[in-house]
């Protein structure tokens, strides 16, 4: 069971020593971190590594968080910094969304799902499946917005870019997703005839 | 310039000033083509907000919390090498040799420039103890092979430890 307590007393409780609470904010924020890691990862075995080292990391700077920002806002930019550093060690191909060969992660992430039988698809496997074809600050970018509780002004904070920027990358973002659903849905479409 | 879909993007976010947001939805209640792509994005906008998000392994938190009880275990060895209570023997030491080493220049008198000449006097009152009986023949022996015996033990222990650092590697 959660605590019911804000992230704010449970980091101050974390930071007097008591780490069941630590334990209640990763559970809080697990889900998201997770995801957010996904979208810059190949697996969910790097997706995993890549959300522990965040709530390590979290937790050892926990000290610094002033709570001028939510906590989920840093911790997301945490998410971000600790992502890229990951990418960049890994190298892993981060093709345009024009390039033809853009990996798809969807089958790491929906394995054992039944990819023949549309009918058995539903509308969220789509739109993971589109998500997971943009690029990751695309992909972040969305779920920060849709899913994260984050204004843009926020995002712009967690991701150091100006309100602005993160303003037309939403925009630009959410055009790729849309056209990328399209594409895949014709292509089901295509499969059936 | 914005386009219409950017315009209305800005609109279904509250993103645009109170002025724009009046003449959007004025654009929306007259004009059909306004209508009909305001109702995509609107159906869109829900889609995405309906997005799921994945759940992580069972045992993450576990793994987490344990990872940092690692690290904090870490802390306490750290801490015992407190580099101030080295510091503070190392003065001490030093303070000591030095003063020592004042005294003993301070009363010694040598005569002539022949060293081995030399007459070193200790103050009044002070003795030395004798040593001849302490550096007997069996003591020195049983002295340098206890250091033999004890640097091979080191000797062991320490190549014991590089090795294992190295497998670990």
């Amino acid at each position: 069971m959660q605590s019911k307590l804000s992230d704010i007393e449970l980091i101050e409780q974390s930071l007097a020593g008591n780490q069941s609470a630590y334990a209640d904010l990763v559970k809080r924020h697990q889900r998201f971190v997770f995801t957010l890691a996904l979208r810059f990862a190949k697996g969910r075995e790097d997706a995993e590594e890549i959300a522990q080292d965040c709530f390590i990391k979290a937790y050892r700077s926990l000290a610094s968080f002033q709570g001028q920002s939510k906590f989920s806002t840093w911790l997301y930019s945490i998410v971000y910094t600790t992502a890229m550093t990951f990418l960049r060690k890994k190298r892993v191909a981060t093709d345009s969304i024009d390039d033809e060969n853009t990996f798809i992660q969807v089958e790491s992430q929906e394995s054992g799902y039944d990819t023949n039988n549309i009918e058995n698809k539903s509308r969220s496997f789509y739109l993971n499946q589109a998500i997971a074809q943009l690029l990751p600050d695309d992909a972040t970018i969305i779920t920060l917005f849709y899913k994260g509780e984050q204004s843009l002004e926020e995002i712009a904070q967690a991701l150091g870019m100006e309100t602005n920027t993160v303003k037309v990358k939403l925009f630009r973002a959410r055009q790729r997703l849309k056209e990328k659903l399209e594409q895949n849905l014709k292509q089901e479409v295509k499969e059936l005839i | 310039m914005n386009t219409i879909e950017e315009k209305l993007w800005n609109y279904i976010d509250g993103t645009c000033s109170p002025v724009e947001q009046d003449a959007i939805a004025r654009l929306i209640e007259q004009d059909k083509a306004y209508a009909q792509k305001y109702q995509e994005l609107l159906a869109l906008n829900q889609e995405f907000a309906a997005m799921e998000l994945d759940e992580p392994p069972m045992a993450f938190t576990y793994n987490v919390m344990e990872a940092i009880r690692a690290e904090n275990a870490m802390q306490p060895l750290k801490a015992n090498i407190d580099k101030r209570v080295i510091l503070g023997i190392a003065i001490f030491f030093v303070f000591t040799i030095l003063a020592l080493l004042v005294v003993v220049f301070a009363n010694v008198h040598v005569s002539g420039i022949n060293i081995s000449a030399a007459d070193i006097k200790l103050p009044a009152g002070v003795k030395l103890p004798s040593t001849n009986s302490v550096f007997s023949g069996p003591l020195v022996k049983w002295f340098l092979i206890f250091d033999v015996v004890l640097a091979l033990f080191l000797t062991d222990a320490y190549l014991h430890r590089k090795k294992t650092t190295r497998q670990l590697q």
